[in-house]
């Protein structure tokens, strides 16, 4: 878990652009929206398509995208448990 | 109608109300050098389209020669104009579209395929809730310009306005030439 973690660390900050931020500037169990790293509907659109690109899950409902992007940690959890490569 | 302020940037400087300013990048990367050196706290600038970078910059370098930040309210119009447009970013989209077995649309490249999104970007960042167009025309045009000016002035709320041209046909390829004008 703690590899698949570090990885999406790493997707995150390619994908949304958060140009100053290293993996290790990112807690795991910090909220991504809101506080934390402060993203936007459009960055949530973006981890939709991150998901969907880099391990085959396609988000049915956008209403699962609350529970799933609560955290970095709670993310792989649910990539680890539904990913399709 | 006066004009208070004056910036010009292009690849290669940066010429505030006729001052060359000093950085040693060119291009794009410039850009990211007079985001550093002179703005730093706007993360979202990383993901802005080439056209918003080199508006958003030209405002904040505009808004810092005129000292307060003006933050809020509803007295400043944003009025810019361009020939291409948001081409550049349009391109970028279509490539990430032209491969049907690699098709993934990026919401934050189509964000920008709509060249006015510059001007919302400056209304937001300083809390401006006035007026803000964006025209698309075949030249640099004062006039025209001026006239659109005048026009947005015809609002009683409308005090100054940041006005100008931006213009970036393709990557590395940009020139803003923008000013404040007051009543």
């Amino acid at each position: 878990m703690e590899e698949l973690i570090a990885q999406l660390k790493g997707k995150i900050i390619e994908a949304l652009n958060l140009v100053d931020l290293t993996p290790e500037d990112i807690d795991a169990d910090a909220p991504l929206f809101g506080e934390g790293l402060g993203l936007d509907s459009i960055d949530a659109l973006e981890l939709i398509l991150l998901m969907e690109k880099n391990y085959g899950i396609r988000l049915k409902n956008p209403a699962e995208g609350k529970e799933v992007f609560k955290s970095v940690r709670v993310m792989a959890e649910y990539i680890a448990a539904h990913r399709t490569k | 109608m006066r004009t208070t302020h004056k910036v010009e940037i292009t690849p290669t400087s940066v010429v505030l109300d006729g001052r060359l300013l000093p950085f040693r990048e060119s291009g794009e990367a410039l850009l990211t050098e007079v985001y550093r050196q002179r703005v730093g706290d706007w993360p979202k600038f990383f993901k802005m389209d080439l056209l918003s970078k080199v508006g958003f910059l030209a405002a904040e370098l505009l808004l810092e020669a005129e000292g307060d930040r003006h933050r809020g309210g509803s007295d400043r119009a944003v009025i810019l104009s361009g020939r291409s447009g948001s081409l550049c970013d349009d391109r970028d989209y279509q490539q990430l579209i032209a491969d049907p077995d690699d098709f993934y649309p990026s919401p934050s490249v189509f964000v920008y395929t709509l060249p006015n999104i510059v001007t919302g970007e400056i209304a937001i960042r300083n809390g401006w809730h006035g007026e803000t167009m964006y025209y698309a025309l075949e030249e640099y045009d004062p006039a025209a310009l001026a006239a659109y000016a005048t026009l947005a002035f015809t609002d009683p709320q409308t005090r100054s306005a940041l006005c100008g041209w931006v213009e970036c046909p393709a990557h590395e390829d940009f020139y803003a030439n923008m000013e404040i004008i007051e009543r």
